[in-house]
């Protein structure tokens, strides 16, 4: 058995001196007084005088107690806590009108909640003693305000005890019993914080025998009407008046030090509460001093002991400093004293030498003021030399506290922190008191409000009402813990189920008062006293028709479970139920044995690339790392990072990430980190990254078959915000090492391939220096893909990126007609050939039978059409040959360089398996241009005119035959090396004259040449393809003159793409438009690549479990915090925190 | 009254620091002094910084004034060097500098402050520090309060014999808990720095 119980029910004969805290002591004065019974509200300073009686309640109804301690538990002591204070007040009342003594303990706040009761029955009557012991709390340590409840007593015209310390405080209380009984008034024993839970010497003395009878007596006082009240209030007034009170007020005042008969000094001071401890203490210090100060305390302070401190000042006091704590109470009473009684005495007070009504009292401040008054230095110094003094005491990171680790609030929070959107302010979090009130700071940061108890409900639904909730898209929801939800939620439940409210209820039910340190309430009452109150059946009898309850610790189905309630219309409640970790329901034990770790090759590491120095635009942000773990739970597609496959390796992870978090300028900077050309990509990329080539050749969305990523329609998105595209300040130089810029690097040839190997290398540090046979740069990009697909202002505005960065471009300079490349290898630390197909390749039956002024190689077609200079008669037909994106531009140029031509294209390839885009196809066709499939020329004659006939044959094994008249053919059938570029330096070349290299750097034969783009042997003819290889030359190149020692980071994707196993259908194809913001807000989430950018932190800033700890830059779990709750398993969103094997 | 002293234990919610003060009050009381102590609880257990003052002496009420500590037992080091203010060039000092890290510092937020710094400060302008290293006790961490008193017992006018720290552990300690609580005593009574 408890020792202390033990000791706090005994009675002593011989004072037993004991140490204990001022709530304790005032246990102890009630049970001096035999007290029956206790009602109480836990709350913060207050908890632990109800815990007491709790204890002793348990102790005397056990039975071994009954039988080892029959005298101490033979008339057990009534305890309970009820629902909140007012009933408290008004169960105690009637227990005291039934003639047993009765204590009632609440903080303050909670004699507001009281008050209704208290108010009136001053008016009638009490029986037994009845004592109201209130807790404030200067410096609201753990209150909604620092009220003075002191008022109460005034207000209600009730006695109030003040005590300074836990000795007071114990005697206090007993004669505060013996008070009430006498004027049969409640009385309050008014205590604070600091007093509270200050440990003293206390004298436990004689228990007063109980020779009272529980009884009812029918009395007129017990029944409030009008007509009696003006009477009872002149009573009320009478029993403050007598001598009883007269006798306690002197008991309760000292005048210290007793001088006796010396003179006496011209200072005095009033002090009461545990600011006349503060005095005492410093006074008896200074004693030797000299200086004379007498010390008036006053321990009972309503009503005023005017008196006493009249005979105080009388006796020559000069000036007079009132001590104490939050408002002027007694310091107003001395002044209206001496303003009656005319004495020339001048009171000092609230506003003297710092004393102010705001915050608690110490000894500095309270010595402050007396050296002040006394003219003394009544203070040590410190003593500390002032040097580096203030470097260690300034700027300490604070440490408010946290909710626990394994705390199922959190875990609540952090669901709702992604079922509710907080970016905008459509939701609006209504919070309460409690515990899970520290849901409001970081990380957590899910409340708009917190007021005093209960008021989350009643907050929802006015806002609610008041900003037209629920029609507007905006919703309110309001957040209250079980405890407070059975104190004061009910009322206001009822009111928003009956006023048809629109407003979301979260009832975290987490088993018990968790603040105050875990006590009993109607929803989980585990002692055999108390009925617990199932909390379902109470909503629904309330009217409430959307109740569910949820387990915080499964994310996915509370996620669900939330966004249904939000969705409804009228009022839902979530209660969402899991045991704090200090309830016995709690199974902690279960969960031992494992531990929580964190794989560190997969937390905060890149998936996307091997070498760290390359750039990343990703900002690690908690709102990235909270929308991943959105997108986690309700994304749809999901893909492996492992199958990321983009040739040029552009992080679509951390892409789409950057999407999702909203951050589109972020979004296209990770596509700029390693192509040049985000917007040309966006506009004409033929999008390998979006397809899975399965092992058996076949190819699908790279999705679980559901339907495909548009990353190229995001990036066209991200590219086409003007305001981002234009600000190319993003694109620095990556390394600044003076060494590397020594090298000279030539790039030949300012196609795709040329300038994003020039890219990679300036970025890197060297020099470099593009050849190219035009006036201007941009290869095929400028002169061969049409405008109405690719944007040529933009596309020139990402090319003049290189110029900024430092690349020096020698124009109308050509391979082996200006220059010999043997020359520029011996030049140049390294030379990239990226000269392209500069030859297209033609079909002999055209060139011998069309005359040269009537047909086109496509490419050249394309170039006049590009560069404005196009002459072809108006109305002509025009046939272009060939299935690839060539054709279909040249075919579709043709028509928009003049709507009444007519454009047929006739390919060998059937309409499904033509190379060109679906989406081109489409278009063409829409255009008007006619398709001949699967069809060859046969035979070609000259017709009327100028013109010519075209005689096709079908290749499907169909007899068909077709007959075309034109006036032009245009051959896009594809293109060749040019000789007189490659045909020299020894370089080898294959039969399309292609120079043949090595493919894992594109590094020939000729020691420091490397190629680029189209006229690589083997290199995927296409925007993304050129890219890619221009790339992989800068590594190579990197690796010759540095010994750069990684591979290039995307050749798994280039090699997939140049295989000739891909498969050559066209991959499914996109919707037509450009996205608009509103599409990617709504689409994004669904098209989430999972296990994406791991860099993120997310569960720290967004989690917050003080068992998620960071060491040296690196997430760890605090084994000793950690209580194996294993959600911090599901919030990460790359797998890296697991259960320990 | 220069017969009083005033011990200041500082520390994180859940480092025991109420616990601990608990003891000391208990072990003043066996020694037959006049003793007070004072602590906020309320939050004490959800990791905030937890500071309680023990005094010894007629008159005084368990509260410290600025410079007024003639002790300190540090369980942490930010929060003994939060604890600076009460200090005096008299105090004695134990401070156990395993480090329990704020949120803020988790989250890159703030920066954990320079406790060799702080500490080399004490030793310069305190009267004795003693400082338990982070490697050197091999304890668990539920024990490290009682590790810290027990080293703080040795310091120069420790105003409480040891013998009856150990006769308040016999009482205010969990049965089960009793042996280790000793233990972790005693260890800290031996430790010496390395």
């Amino acid at each position: 058995m408890p020792d202390n119980i033990i000791k706090i029910l005994t009675s002593y004969d011989t004072p037993l001196r004991a140490c204990v805290t001022g709530n304790e002591a005032v246990a102890r004065g009630a049970i001096e007084a035999s007290v029956c019974g206790v009602f109480a509200y836990p709350g913060t300073p207050s908890t632990e005088i109800s815990e007491v009686f709790h204890d002793i309640n348990r102790f005397q109804n056990h039975p071994d107690s009954k039988k080892a301690y029959a005298d101490l538990s033979a008339r057990p002591l009534y305890f309970e806590f009820s629902v909140n204070e007012r009933i408290a007040l008004e169960k105690g009342i009637a227990y005291s009108i039934a003639n047993q003594r009765t204590l009632c303990c609440m903080k303050n706040v909670g004699m507001n909640v009281a008050s209704d009761a208290l108010m009136t029955i001053t008016y009638q009557t009490i029986g037994a003693g009845l004592v109201i012991v209130v807790c404030d709390d200067p410096g609201c340590y753990s209150s909604s305000n620092e009220q003075d409840s002191r008022y109460w007593g005034k207000m209600a015209s009730v006695p109030v005890f003040n005590p300074a310390a836990p000795a007071d405080a114990c005697e206090m209380t007993r004669d505060a019993f013996a008070l009430s009984e006498q004027i049969k008034l409640p009385v309050i024993v008014r205590m604070t914080t600091r007093v509270d839970h200050t440990r003293g010497m206390v004298s436990y003395r004689k228990i007063a025998s109980n020779e009272l009878a529980p009884g009812f007596e029918r009395r007129p006082e017990h029944i409030n009407i009008p007509a009696r009240t003006a009477a009872a209030h002149q009573v009320l007034v009478e029993k403050l008046e007598g001598d009883v009170v007269d006798r306690f007020l002197d008991k309760h005042s000292a005048t210290s030090p007793n001088e006796g008969a010396g003179e006496r000094p011209l200072l005095g001071v009033i002090a009461s509460g545990v600011a006349a401890a503060y005095a005492r203490e410093i006074i008896t210090r200074e004693a030797d001093k000299g200086h004379k100060v007498d010390v008036l305390t006053l321990g009972l302070i309503h009503p005023f002991p005017a008196k006493i401190v009249l005979e105080f000042l009388r006796d020559g006091i000069g000036q007079v400093l009132v001590l104490e704590e939050l408002d002027p109470i007694v310091e107003n009473e001395v002044r209206i004293l001496a303003q009656k009684h005319r004495l020339n005495v001048e009171i000092l007070g609230k506003d003297y030498a710092g004393l102010s009504v705001v915050g608690e009292y110490n000894l500095d401040i309270v010595g402050e003021a007396l050296a002040r008054f006394t003219g003394q230095h009544a203070m040590k110094p410190q003593g500390f030399p002032a040097a580096d003094y203030e470097k260690h005491v300034q700027e300490l990171p604070p440490r408010p506290p946290a909710l626990c680790a394994g705390c199922p609030h959190r875990a609540t929070f952090y669901t709702l922190k992604l079922a509710v959107p907080r970016e905008d302010s459509s939701v609006i979090m209504c919070g309460d008191i409690g515990c899970f009130g520290l849901g409001a700071l970081p990380p957590l940061g899910m409340m708009d409000t917190i007021h005093h108890m209960g008021m989350s409900i009643s907050m929802a639904q006015g806002l609610s009402e008041a900003l037209g909730a629920g029609r507007g898209g905006r919703h309110l929801v309001a957040l209250v813990g079980d405890g407070t939800f059975f104190h004061s939620g009910i009322p206001s439940l009822l009111n928003a189920v009956y006023t048809r409210a629109n407003i979301l209820v979260i009832i975290f039910d987490n088993r018990t008062i968790g603040m105050t340190g875990h006590q009993e309430h109607p929803g989980s009452a585990h002692e055999d006293k108390y009925e617990s109150v199932e909390l379902e059946s109470l909503l629904r009898g309330m009217g409430v028709r959307f109740v569910e309850t949820i387990d915080p610790f499964d994310i996915k189905s509370c996620f669900n479970t939330i966004n249904d309630a939000i969705a409804f219309d009228g009022v839902s409640v979530v209660v969402s139920k899991s045991p704090c970790l200090f309830c016995e329901e709690f199974e902690g034990e279960a969960r031992r044995g494992r531990r929580v770790v964190v794989d560190q090759t997969l937390c905060n590491t890149c998936h996307n690339q091997d070498d760290v120095e390359l750039p990343c635009s990703k900002v690690v942000s908690a709102r990235n790392g909270l929308s991943k773990a959105r997108a986690l739970l309700v994304a749809e597609n999901h893909i492996p990072s492992s199958e990321q496959r983009c040739p040029a390796n552009i992080c679509n992870h951390g892409f789409l990430s950057s999407i999702l978090a909203g951050d589109y300028k972020e979004a296209l900077e990770i596509v700029r980190d390693k192509i040049l050309f985000a917007r040309v990509c966006g506009e004409v990329c033929h999008r390998p990254c979006e397809f899975l080539y399965r092992a058996d050749g076949g190819v699908e969305g790279r999705t679980d078959g559901s339907g495909i990523v548009p990353i190229k329609r995001l990036k066209e998105f991200v590219s086409t915000i003007e305001e981002n595209f234009n600000d190319f300040s993003g694109q620095k130089p990556t390394a600044a090492s003076g060494e590397k810029r020594t090298h000279r690097v030539a790039v030949i040839g300012a196609g795709p391939a040329g300038l994003s190997a020039a890219y990679d290398l300036i970025r890197t540090g060297y020099d470099v220096t593009v050849f190219e046979k035009e006036k201007a740069a941009g290869g095929l990009l400028r002169f061969a893909i049409p405008g109405f697909r690719v944007s040529k202002e933009a596309c020139e505005a990402e090319i003049s990126v290189l110029r900024d960065l430092g690349v020096r471009f020698e124009f109308d300079k050509a391979l082996g007609r200006d220059f010999a490349l043997d020359d520029v290898a011996d030049d140049y630390a390294a030379v990239v050939v990226a000269v392209g197909m500069g030859i297209s390749s033609t079909l002999d039956i055209i060139d011998i039978n069309i005359p040269v002024s009537k047909r086109y190689a496509a490419i050249e077609f394309l170039r006049e059409f590009n560069d404005n200079t196009l002459r072809i008669e108006p109305g002509a037909r025009i046939l272009v040959i060939g299935g690839g994106n060539s054709a279909v531009d040249a075919a579709r140029a043709a028509k928009r360089h003049d709507a009444k031509s007519d454009v047929i294209i006739s390919c060998v390839e059937t309409r499904d398996e033509m190379p060109a885009f679906e989406e081109e196809i489409e278009s063409a066709v829409r255009e008007g241009i006619q398709i001949i499939d699967g069809s060859d020329v046969e035979a070609c004659v000259a017709g009327s005119g100028d013109g010519a006939r075209v005689m096709l044959k079908s290749l499907n094994g169909q007899k068909k035959a077709w007959d075309v008249s034109c006036d032009y053919v245009i051959t896009a059938i594809g293109q060749r090396g040019d000789r007189t570029a490659i045909g020299q330096g020894g370089l080898k070349t294959n039969t399309e004259d292609r120079i043949i290299t090595d493919p894992a750097g594109g590094r020939t034969d000729t020691k420091n040449v490397f190629t680029a783009g189209d006229i690589t042997a083997g290199n995927h003819v296409s925007v993304i393809g050129a890219i890619a290889s221009g790339k992989r030359a800068a590594v190579g190149v990197r690796q010759r003159l540095e010994g750069y020692d990684l591979p290039y980071e995307g050749q798994e994707a280039l090699d997939v793409l140049n295989s000739p196993q891909t498969p050559g259908r066209r991959p499914p194809r996109h919707s037509d438009g450009r996205l608009d913001e509103t599409q990617v807000a709504r689409d994004m989430p669904a098209f989430e690549i999972f296990q994406a950018c791991a860099k993120c932190d997310h569960c720290i800033e967004n989690f917050g479990c003080p068992a998620l700890i960071k060491v040296k830059g690196r997430v760890r779990v605090d084994d000793f915090l950690c209580t194996r709750c294993g959600l911090c398993l599901d919030v990460c969103p790359n797998d890296a925190i697991q259960w320990a094997t | 009254m220069s017969a009083s002293q005033k011990l200041l234990v500082a520390g994180v919610g859940g480092q025991g620091v109420v616990f601990l003060t608990t003891l000391i009050v208990e072990a003043a009381l066996c020694a037959d002094l006049s003793v007070a102590s004072s602590e906020i609880h309320g939050l004490a257990r959800r990791g905030g910084s937890v500071v309680s003052g023990i005094t010894i002496g007629e008159n005084t009420y368990g509260f410290i004034e600025r410079g007024g500590a003639d002790f300190l037992i540090g369980l942490e080091p930010l929060e003994a060097q939060r604890s600076l203010p009460f200090l005096n060039p008299r105090t004695r000092v134990v401070i156990d500098n395993r480090r329990v890290l704020p949120y803020a510092v988790n989250a890159g937020k703030a920066s954990y402050p320079d406790s060799r710094s702080f500490i080399e400060y004490l030793q310069k302008n305190t009267q004795q520090v003693v400082v338990i290293g982070e490697t050197d006790v091999n304890l668990s961490p539920i024990l490290s309060n009682i590790h810290a008193l027990g080293t703080a017992s040795t310091l120069d006018g420790f105003p409480i014999p040891s013998e009856h720290v150990e006769k308040a552990i016999e009482v205010v300690a969990k049965e089960r808990y009793k042996d280790e609580n000793l233990e972790a005593f005693r260890l800290g009574k031996a430790y010496v720095t390395r």
